[in-house]
């Protein structure tokens, strides 16, 4: 076991270089994994933002970004479905912004009723009664730059509608360069021309007793002509939307599949490289009757050593930088199980790619040793 | 040696060792125990017999081919050659005229495709691949041309790692290390690593980790092909002192003529066969 230890000691440029292609693997692993994971959650993040049980959409919308409105009738029917509890509305449309200095700038208006959610940023809440006007406008810290409020509240203008921006709130940033303001319901169908009865989304929950399943098929049975989605099934749809049916999430599933399998080609090339440097010393050791669980364990130890220490640098690295890049990336998220998850491939990673130097160690033709 | 331990049977016939379960399942038992359990069913039947001693170690109708078809050659053909107990014995022959592989064989690094290698009385070409690393540990030392130390390891804990091969539980090796390399003029060198030796101390690091755990066989290839004059004969003595004074049987693979003066024996292969055996001394 020595031998393991002091071959990486003694051999220490080309350690640090395993260690440093290991690292290097690692961060590209996390950091596309974070965008990813990241863009995932911010894809259906108003949706999951909701506590209602189900959704109901128009026929055919595909994420929470390009709904179309539903008739008046809709929801006075689905609050008429027994098991039904609560009904409320949520709408989502562009609109024209414009900043108090004139510029002008197309925003995604939402507006919510109050009921909608806990976490749903709508300013008519009773907690935030008395600290902000019901119809005030509210906006996510990462996107102060584009709406250029130069403090608060300011009057600004939402498609020739004077409206008030009161609050700064934060986790609801832009997810496709286009900023969102949240304002309740009544206030957001008036900047948008809607009808009074007009809806985008009816959101609805489903009383105690009742499974949502059942209230579900009710639902579509008696409103056949829009869709009847439970939260998840919404939320994965426009998840689904947005990475594989649109470019932008394309790119990045493309981008954290290529990461996670370069980081892996990185870690078992290296490893394996790094193996190879010393494989006649393993066909020694083997030749001096060194059983194969002695050669494995030596190979073995040096290339866990190099992963675990490539990952430790390679996650010391990614984390600073994953913050740093939240300023220009306000969605990327790193989950703490990320880096766990993407450890555990690139240790197995090193496992396997010295197996496949173990093989090799094991199966060097004998005559080699004694060769000059 | 304890005689009595040793069931009559066993090696009643070592020549005609069948490849059978217990004749392998024997092997593998006295191989997996203690180093010195094996030597201890092996060497009373040994001593008994004249006739079962000159199988000691060696081949017996070895024929080995390398490559296929056109590009196939035959290192060895038919090559019967038994090398005797307590003896140094040196295989010379041109470049290519097979000793290399003799001593792979003989190493059980290599088997033939056609007859028998003996490795301490036991028929070791039907061993499966464990068994006959299990014998290299335990009772072969090799010595080569290019020396082969771990170039991250000291000396001494070259001569260390020998120790551990052959006995893992060995607790004392660092001071029976620094003891060997005491008596090969070391001492003073026990901390310096492969590169920061001459040939000749390298080379003499080697013997002393390939001695390291007492193996009754030494096995050296080419041993002084790489060293100057006064560090090979350096290592010629060495070896003959490993015969004279501890029974060690020493096979060496060479074409330095210096080697003749120390051997009891030089088998001269040519052309994959055996030409010429003389007695030296
Ligand atoms: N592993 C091998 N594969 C193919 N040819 C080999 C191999 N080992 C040895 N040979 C060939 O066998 C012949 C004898 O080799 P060797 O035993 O090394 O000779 P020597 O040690 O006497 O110089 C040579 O022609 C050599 O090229
Ligand atoms: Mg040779």
């Amino acid at each position: 076991m020595k031998l393991a230890w002091q071959n990486i000691i003694h051999d220490r440029s080309r350690f640090s270089v395993t260690v440093l292609g290991v690292s290097f693997a690692v961060f590209l692993m996390v950091f596309q994994g974070s965008l990813l994971v990241g863009f995932l959650r911010a894809a259906s993040r108003l949706i999951d933002a909701s506590d209602s049980d189900i959704w109901i959409t128009a026929r055919g919308v595909q994420a929470f970004e390009f709904g179309t409105t539903l008739e008046s009738r809709v929801r006075e029917m689905a609050a008429g479905v027994p098991g039904v509890m609560q009904t409320d509305r949520v709408c989502m449309a562009f609109a024209v912004y414009r900043t108090p200095k004139g510029k002008q700038q197309v925003v995604a208006l939402v507006g919510a009723d109050p009921n909608v959610g806990k976490r749903f940023p709508v300013p008519d809440v009773p907690e935030l009664a008395g600290e902000i006007s019901p119809d005030a406008v509210l906006y996510d810290v990462s996107d102060r730059d584009l709406i250029a409020v130069p403090a608060l509240p300011t009057e600004v203008e939402i498609n020739r509608h004077r409206a008030s921006i009161e609050r700064q709130i934060q986790g609801y940033g832009a997810f496709l360069g286009v900023p969102f303001l949240f304002t309740s319901y009544r206030n957001a169908i008036r900047y948008l021309g809607f009808g009074p009865d007009d809806a985008m989304y009816v959101v609805l929950r489903v009383s105690k007793g009742s499974s949502v399943a059942d209230v579900k098929q009710s639902l579509q049975e008696r409103l056949p002509e829009v869709d009847v989605l439970t939260r998840d099934e919404f939320a994965h749809k426009s998840r689904m939307y947005w990475t594989i049916k649109t470019g932008a999430g394309g790119a990045i599933l493309t981008a954290a599949v290529l990461g996670f399998l370069i980081g892996l080609v990185v870690v078992s090339q290296t490893i394996y490289a790094n193996t190879m440097e010393n494989i006649e010393e393993y066909a020694t050791l083997k030749a001096l009757g060194a059983p194969r669980s002695l050669v494995a364990r030596v190979v073995l130890t040096q290339a866990l050593l190099c992963g675990t220490v490539g990952s430790i640098l390679g996650l010391i690295a990614v984390i600073p930088v994953i913050n740093h890049a939240t300023s220009l990336i306000p969605w990327i998220y790193m989950p703490w199980w990320l880096p766990a998850v993407m450890v555990v491939p690139s240790l197995t990673m090193c496992s396997l790619a010295s197996i496949a130097s173990v093989r090799s160690a094991l199966t060097v033709e004998p005559g080699r040793v004694f060769r000059a | 040696m304890p005689k009595k331990h040793l069931p009559s049977t066993v090696y009643e016939d070592v020549t005609e060792l069948p490849p059978s379960r217990t004749a392998r399942n024997r092997v593998k038992r006295a191989a997996h125990s203690a180093g010195l359990a094996v030597e201890d069913q092996l060497e009373p039947s040994l001593g008994v017999d004249e006739a079962r001693s000159s199988r000691f170690l060696g081949v017996e109708g070895a024929t080995v081919s390398f490559g296929q078809g056109d590009a196939r050659i035959w290192p060895l053909r038919g090559v019967s050659v038994m090398f005797e107990r307590g003896k140094l014995s040196l295989v010379m022959g041109p470049s290519g005229s097979g000793k290399t592989t003799l001593l792979s064989m003989l190493g059980c690094l290599l088997s033939p495709d056609e007859g028998s290698v003996f490795v301490d009385d036991v028929l070791v070409n039907q061993l499966s691949e464990t068994e006959k690393t299990a014998i290299r540990q335990k009772k072969i030392g090799f010595v080569f041309q290019a020396f082969r130390l771990f170039h991250s390891l000291s000396a001494i804990d070259n001569v260390a790692l020998g120790f551990e091969l052959r006995d893992p539980k060995q607790s004392q090796r660092l001071e029976m290390a620094r003891q060997l390399l005491d008596q090969f003029g070391l001492g003073d060198k026990c901390n310096q690593e492969p590169n920061e030796l001459s040939p000749g101390e390298r080379q003499r690091v080697a013997v002393a980790r390939a001695l390291a755990g007492d193996p009754p066989i030494l096995l050296a290839d080419e041993p002084t092909a790489s060293l100057d004059a006064q560090a090979g004969r350096n290592i010629c003595q060495i070896l003959r002192n490993q015969v004279d004074e501890h029974g060690r049987t020493v096979v060496v693979v060479s074409h330095d003529p210096r080697w003749r003066k120390f051997a009891d024996r030089t088998i001269t292969l040519c052309d994959g066969q055996v030409e010429q055996e003389e007695r030296n001394l």
